[in-house]
C-alpha cells in the first residue's frame, strides 16, 4: 500500500514538473495513434461506405469477417508487420522497422476493422426511408453520400473514438514493430505510454510507472469527453 | 502536420551519409547490458564524438541474434561464446571483438531455504533442485528466454549431471520459466522470494529494488565475457557497416575501456563490468580480440 | 403525362404487380386505392425511380424513365416524394426543406425565399430553426410536403401520407393536396387504403388489386358501378348476390337461387353473375305495407338482425337471401320492426349492378 501511494506521489511531481523524458513519451503516444487513427479514418469511412450501399455477392460474409477481425489480437498484427517489414521481408527495402512509422502502420491496420465495421453499422443504421428521400429528392451518388455520412455523424465519430482509444492502448505491435527504443533524438524513438509502462514497471520503478498510467488515462478519457461533448452539440 | 514531419525524418537512412548528416546506428542486445544503463552511458558519448544516432533494441540474446540474422539492425552485443561462434561460422556477423565480462551470480532469499550458500556452483543448482523437489519453499526462477544467460543457466545444469529437457523443465513447482529479459526475471524472483541465476550488472542495478542476496559468485563456470560484432555487409549491403565499425573499436578504445572499468562504482561500490582489454587470457579470449582494431 | 404499361415488380419469388397498365392525365389528381399489400407502395416507388420494375414500361412524357439510366437523374428531380414516414433528417426544418434545392445548386438567397413562402404555405411559417424531429407527427409531414414541393415538382408522388396522422392534420393535408394542384397545376398521385379519401381529393381512382388495376374511373364510377366484386367488396358495396342470367321477354333478368331479380345487365343468357346493391338503395316497408311502384323488385322476408352503425341501423333481412339496408332510427322507430318482424324489401332495377362472376 505504501509503494502506491508514495508512487503516486512521485507521479504528480513528474507531471506538475514536466518531466522531459515523461513528457516526450506521452507526445509520441498521441502523434503516433492520433495519425494513426486519421490513416484508418481516410480508408474505413470510404470502405465502409462503399460496403454499406454495395450490392454484391458475399456481402454478408464480407460483413462477418470484418466482424471477426475485431478480435485480432495485437500481437499478430504486430508480428505480420514485423514480417514484411524486416529487411528480408517484401517491404525491408523501405527500412521500416524500429521506427514510430511502423508502429504507425501496425495501430491502423488493427483498427481498421473495428472502425470500417463500426462505419458500417451507422450507416446501415440511417432510416432506410431517409435513403429513399435523399434519392427522391434527386440527390447524385456523391451528394446522397455526404448526407447519408451527415445522418450518421454521430456514430461515424463514435466509431474514431473507439478506434483512437484501442490504437493508443496496445502494447503487442508497438513493441514488436517499434523496439520500444529510447534514443537521443525525437523523432527515432518509439517508446510510447503503453510501453514504456511495460518497461518500467517490469523494472520496478514504479512511480514512473504510475506517472504514465495516469496520463495514458487522462488522454482517453479526455478524448472520449470531448467526443461527447462534441455530439451534444 | 508535426505527424507528417516526423515521418519522413523516421524512414530509416541513407547509407552513404554526408558529414552534414547523422547516421543511425542499430545496435541488439541483451537486457542484462541494456538495464544496467552502461549503453547508455557509453552511447552519448558515442553519439557526441562521432555525430550518429544510436538506437538500442533490447532483446534476449536469442532475440538479438534473430535480428542481425534477418539484417534489422547493425551491430550486435551478447554474450554467448558457443551461439556467436555458429553465427560468425554461418557468415552473419564478422569482426567479434570482447569488450568486457564480469560473473553470474546464483542469487535468493535471505532465508535461504534450500541452504546453497557459499557452495560450488553446480552443486548449488544440485541442492536447489533436490530440495526444491519436496520443500515447497525452494523456487528456481529461469530466464527461459534462450537468452545468454539462460544458455549459461543451462550449461549449469548440465554440468550437474542433469539433462535439461527431462530432468529440469517441467519436473516440478519448483522450476518457473520466466520467459523474460533479466530485469524482469530479478522482480519475479524477488516476487515469489526465489532463487534465480543473474549476471551481476543487472543485479547490482537493481538491488535497491530487490530483498535477494547472493550466495553463491565464485567459480570459474560463473564467467560472463560480452562482446560486439558487426552483421556482415557482404549479406546486407546496405547496412550501416562504417558506423558500425566505429561503434566496435569504440567499444575496445582504452578511453572506453577505462568508462567500463569504472561504471557503477559510485553508485553501487564495485564495479558492473571488468574490461577485457588485460584479462584477455583470465576469459579465455584471444588477445587480437581485446585490442586489435577492426581496419 | 404518367403511362404504366403492364407494369410488374417481382422481389425474388415475391409477386407484387403483375401487370399495372394506367394513364395519369397532367394536372389531375390521381388515387391508388387498394387493400393493404396491394402493391400500392411499390407501384409509387417505381415511378420514382427509387426501384425498377421486373416487367413492362413506365413512360413520363413519352419517355420510359427506366430505359436510360443516365436520365434518371434528371427525370427524378422533376418528381417529389412524400412517404408514409415522415423522415426528417436530423437538423432544423430549415435546413430540411433546403435539402433538394442545395442538391440542385440553387443560391442561398432564394432558398431563404422559397422556405418561407412554403413554410407559410403549409401553415408553419417560423418554424425555420425548430429542430425538425422535435415536431409532432402531423407538423413533421407537413415539412415533408413542404420539402417535396419546394423544389416545384410537376409531379407529386404521396404514399399514404395521412396513415398515421390525426383527424386535423389529415384535414390540413388534404386542403394542402387540393390547394397545391389547383394553385401549381401539380400533377399528385397518391396512395391510400382510406377510400373515402380518395373519393374526397381524386379526380379519377385506381383500384389496385392483386397486382393489377381492377378498375381506373372517376371516383363516382368506381363507387357505384364497380368492374368486379372484389372491387365492389373494397368500395363498400354490402349486398353481393351470386346469380344466374335469364331473359325474359326484353327485360333481363337474374335468377338467385329461384328468385326472380329484374335487372339491366349486359351479359347474355345463362351467364355466372353477380349483384351488387348498395344499402342506400334499399327500402324497407312493413309486410304488404302498400303497393311499391312499379317495375321494382319487391321480396318479403323476416329482420334478421338489426345492428347500429354512427345514426343509421343495418338492417339484415333473410328473403331467400341476404340483403342489407341502411335507415336512420328515426325511420326503423317509424316501422317497428325488430327481429323477426315480416317486412318487404324492395330496390329498382337501376339499381343493381350486374358484375361477372369470376
Amino acid at each position: 500500500m505504501y509503494e502506491i501511494i508514495e508512487g503516486f506521489i512521485e507521479a504528480t511531481k513528474l507531471i506538475a514538473t514536466f518531466d522531459p523524458d515523461v513528457m516526450a513519451i506521452a507526445a509520441r503516444s498521441i502523434i503516433v495513434s492520433f495519425t494513426a487513427t486519421i490513416a484508418a479514418t481516410l480508408i474505413s469511412v470510404p470502405l465502409g461506405a462503399a460496403i454499406s450501399f454495395g450490392s454484391f455477392r458475399g456481402k454478408k460474409s464480407l460483413i462477418n469477417l470484418i466482424q471477426t477481425l475485431y478480435s485480432l489480437p495485437t500481437v499478430i498484427v504486430g508480428l505480420l508487420i514485423f514480417l514484411l517489414i524486416s529487411r528480408v521481408g517484401p517491404f525491408g527495402f523501405m527500412r521500416l522497422l524500429f521506427t514510430p512509422t511502423a508502429m504507425i502502420i501496425a495501430q491502423t491496420v488493427l483498427i481498421l476493422p473495428i472502425m470500417t465495421g463500426l462505419t458500417i453499422a451507422a450507416l446501415s443504421g440511417v432510416d432506410p426511408v431517409i435513403r429513399d428521400t435523399l434519392y427522391s429528392l434527386g440527390a447524385t451518388r456523391l451528394q446522397f453520400l455526404v448526407n447519408i455520412m451527415k445522418e450518421a455523424r454521430f456514430a461515424i465519430l463514435m466509431a474514431v473514438a473507439v478506434g483512437f482509444g484501442r490504437a493508443i492502448s496496445e502494447v503487442g505491435a508497438a513493441i514488436l514493430v517499434g523496439g520500444n527504443i529510447m534514443a537521443s533524438s525525437f523523432a527515432s524513438s518509439t517508446r510510447t505510454l503503453t510501453t514504456a509502462i511495460s518497461l518500467e514497471t517490469s523494472m520496478g520503478n514504479i512511480p514512473t510507472s504510475i506517472a504514465l498510467g495516469i496520463i495514458l488515462l487522462a488522454i482517453a478519457l479526455g478524448v472520449n469527453l470531448a467526443i461527447t461533448r462534441i455530439q451534444h452539440r | 502536420m508535426v505527424a507528417l514531419l516526423l515521418i519522413c525524418g523516421c524512414t530509416g537512412t541513407t547509407t552513404d551519409p554526408t558529414p552534414a548528416e547523422k547516421q543511425q546506428l542499430r545496435i541488439a542486445t541483451t537486457t542484462s547490458l541494456d538495464d544496467t544503463k552502461l549503453l547508455n552511458h557509453l552511447s552519448s558519448i558515442f553519439e557526441k564524438q562521432y555525430n550518429a544516432e544510436v538506437l538500442v533494441i533490447s532483446a534476449g540474446t536469442g532475440k538479438a541474434l534473430e535480428y542481425g540474422q534477418r539484417g534489422d539492425v547493425d551491430v550486435l552485443m551478447v554474450h554467448d561464446r558457443a551461439r556467436e561462434d555458429v553465427f560468425l561460422a554461418d557468415g552473419y556477423g564478422i569482426n567479434r571483438r570482447v569488450f568486457a565480462y564480469n560473473f553470474f551470480i546464483l542469487i535468493g532469499p535471505e532465508a535461504d531455504p534450500a541452504g546453497i550458500k557459499g557452495m560450488e556452483p553446480t552443486k548449488a543448482f544440485a541442492t536447489i533442485r533436490e530440495k526444491g523437489m519436496t520443500d515447497k519453499n525452494v523456487v528456481f526462477v529461469s530466464r527461459g528466454d534462450a537468452s545468454g544467460t539462460h544458455a549459461k543457466e543451462q550449461a549449469l545444469w548440465k554440468g550437474a549431471g542433469f539433462n535439461y529437457s527431462t530432468d529440469i523443465q517441467g519436473s516440478g513447482d519448483w522450476y518457473l520459466e520466466a520467459g523474460k529479459g533479466m530485469g524482469e526475471t530479478l522482480t519475479m524472483a524477488n516476487e515469489k522470494e526465489a532463487y534465480t541465476l543473474s549476471d551481476i550488472g543487472t543485479y547490482l542495478a537493481y538491488k535497491g529494488n530487490l530483498d535477494l542476496v547472493t550466495l553463491v559468485d565464485e567459480g570459474d563456470q560463473l564467467l560472463n565475457v560480452y562482446c560486439a560484432m558487426q552483421i556482415n555487409p557482404a549479406k546486407y549491403p546496405d547496412i550501416n557497416s562504417t558506423i558500425a565499425k566505429d561503434w566496435v573499436n569504440f567499444m575496445i578504445s582504452d578511453d572506453v575501456q577505462k568508462e567500463i572499468a569504472s561504471f557503477g562504482v559510485d553508485k553501487y561500490g564495485q564495479p558492473l563490468f571488468y574490461a577485457a582489454q588485460k584479462d584477455w587470457e583470465k576469459i579465455g579470449v584471444t588477445e587480437a580480440e581485446v585490442t586489435d582494431p577492426i581496419a | 403525362m404518367i403511362e404504366c404499361v403492364d407494369v410488374a415488380k417481382r422481389f425474388g419469388s415475391t409477386v407484387v404487380l403483375t401487370g399495372v397498365t394506367a394513364r395519369i392525365e397532367a394536372g389531375e389528381i390521381f388515387a391508388v386505392i387498394g387493400p393493404s399489400g396491394s402493391g400500392k407502395s411499390t407501384l409509387l416507388r417505381l415511378i420514382d425511380l427509387l426501384d425498377t420494375p421486373t416487367g413492362g414500361t413506365i413512360r413520363i412524357g413519352g419517355t420510359d424513365i427506366h430505359r436510360e439510366p443516365e436520365r434518371g437523374l434528371a427525370v427524378r428531380r422533376m418528381m417529389g416524394m412524400v412517404f408514409q414516414k415522415p423522415a426528417a433528417f436530423n437538423t432544423t426544418v430549415y435546413e430540411n426543406i433546403a435539402v433538394g434545392l442545395r442538391f440542385r445548386g440553387v443560391g442561398e438567397a432564394a432558398i431563404r425565399e422559397k422556405v418561407k413562402e412554403v413554410l407559410r404555405m403549409v401553415g408553419l411559417a417560423g418554424y425555420e430553426e425548430r429542430r425538425a424531429r422535435t415536431l409532432s407527427g402531423g407538423e413533421m409531414q407537413r415539412v415533408a410536403l413542404a420539402r417535396a414541393i419546394v423544389i416545384e415538382p410537376d409531379i407529386l408522388l404521396m404514399d399514404e401520407p395521412t396513415a398515421n396522422l390525426d383527424p386535423v392534420s389529415v384535414a390540413l393535408i388534404e386542403d394542402l393536396v387540393l390547394r397545391i394542384n389547383r394553385d401549381r397545376g401539380t400533377t399528385i398521385v397518391f396512395s391510400t387504403h382510406d377510400m373515402y379519401q380518395g373519393q374526397r381529393l381524386a379526380h379519377r381512382v385506381g383500384v389496385l388489386m392483386k397486382g393489377v388495376f381492377a378498375q381506373v374511373g372517376s371516383p363516382r364510377e368506381v363507387f357505384t358501378l364497380p368492374a368486379s366484386r372484389e372491387v365492389a367488396r373494397f368500395v363498400g358495396v354490402e349486398n353481393i348476390v351470386d346469380g344466374v342470367v335469364v331473359s325474359e321477354n326484353g327485360s333481363s333478368a337474374v335468377d338467385v337461387g329461384g328468385i326472380r331479380i329484374r335487372a339491366r345487365s349486359p351479359f347474355g343468357a345463362g351467364e355466372a353473375v353477380a349483384l351488387c346493391i348498395r344499402s342506400e338503395d334499399i327500402r324497407i316497408a312493413p309486410a304488404d305495407g302498400g303497393a311499391a311502384a312499379p317495375g321494382r323488385n319487391v321480396l318479403s322476408g323476416t329482420v334478421a338482425a338489426i345492428v347500429p352503425r354512427g345514426p343509421f341501423s343495418r338492417v339484415t333481412v333473410d328473403c331467400g337471401f341476404m340483403i342489407t339496408s341502411i335507415l336512420s332510427w328515426k325511420k326503423v322507430d317509424d316501422l317497428d320492426i325488430r327481429e323477426g318482424s315480416q317486412v318487404e324489401v324492395s330496390f329498382a332495377p337501376e339499381s343493381v349492378h350486374v358484375v361477372r362472376r369470376e
